[in-house]
């Protein structure tokens, strides 16, 4: 079974299709419930499967509080989702409901780099390139501290994300303050020349489905 | 942004953040898998399934190269 997402106990199953073309299913415990697909192909994470799969969590998201599911996880039989639901579903429940209205936005931000001349390997020494590594990693501290300074009036929460270029931060904000959020982010970069950029989602709460805070699971 | 991400539309952006995020967050569940040979089973393993980007486990992955 590919497995979706946790949501309330007394969740409405959804009229949709899954990945495997098949309607969709809710196994309900005494606490929570997973919306699961009965699937017994082995499903790989490619993009497209991975697009496909985001859909419709994002479509779901539209009908009920959730926490999504990480892709691609399956498990063999309907007892093994039960097994799962009866060790985690009061910690799910309680998670349902500190995160219900809320929603994850990404910020992907970027002020000045690297002078590429000293960010290129080859002609110039090795203590110029480090050193000129360690000013990038200033900037990203700075550009994280900033952004996140910026967003403390509406996000509950923040987490950076692994990013190769700038930084990227999901930031959990309630829904009616996610446009704030977005027209926060706009100003901020029209007020610098330097700066650049874009915000993403709102989505369901990827991020966020597991308070690391708390060291659940 | 630099060449590479200019060339992107706001769209594309955001779809490459949802993938990265539906492979990346979310709820994760232990799991368990039974090893065996020819129908016997052998070894039982008692896992906890993580299912992460390489970059997120192993931070050198990101940065194209692996400790010896």
């Amino acid at each position: 079974m590919l497995l979706y997402a946790v949501v309330p106990v007394d969740a409405t199953a959804p009229e949709m299709h899954g990945l495997a073309g098949t309607q969709l299913e809710i196994i309900r415990g005494k606490l929570a419930a997973v919306i699961v697909e009965e699937s017994s192909e082995r499903v790989s994470a490619t993009s497209d499967e991975s697009r496909a799969f985001a859909e419709i969590i994002c479509d779901l998201a539209t009908t009920t509080s959730m926490l999504p599911i990480r892709f691609p996880t399956m498990l063999p039989t309907r007892s093994a989702v039960l097994a799962e639901l009866q060790a985690n579903e009061a910690a799910w429940r309680g998670r349902l409901t500190e995160l219900d209205g809320l929603s994850e936005v990404v910020i992907r931000a970027q002020g000045p780099e690297a002078d590429p001349e000293l960010d290129s390997a080859s002609g110039s020494s090795g203590t110029t390139y480090l050193m000129n590594r360690a000013a990038v990693i200033h900037r990203r501290e700075a550009s994280v501290a900033e952004i996140s300074e910026l967003v403390r009036p509406w996000a509950r929460d923040v987490k950076v994300l692994h990013s190769q270029q700038g930084v990227r931060i999901a930031c959990l904000v309630p829904d009616a303050d996610v446009p704030q959020l977005t027209a926060a982010v706009s100003t901020w970069q029209q007020a610098g020349n330097d700066r650049q950029a874009v915000v993403s989602g709102p989505w369901p709460v990827f991020s966020f489905a597991i308070d690391q805070r708390a060291g659940s699971r | 942004m630099n060449d590479a991400t200019e060339r992107w539309s706001d769209n594309q952006v955001a779809l490459v953040d949802l993938i990265d995020r539906v492979i990346g967050g979310g709820v994760v569940l232990t799991g368990d898998v039974v090893l065996g040979v020819a129908g016997v089973d052998l070894v039982y393993l008692g896992l906890r399934l993580v299912i992460a980007p390489a970059h997120e486990i192993e931070p050198s992955i990101a940065l194209g190269r692996r400790s010896a």
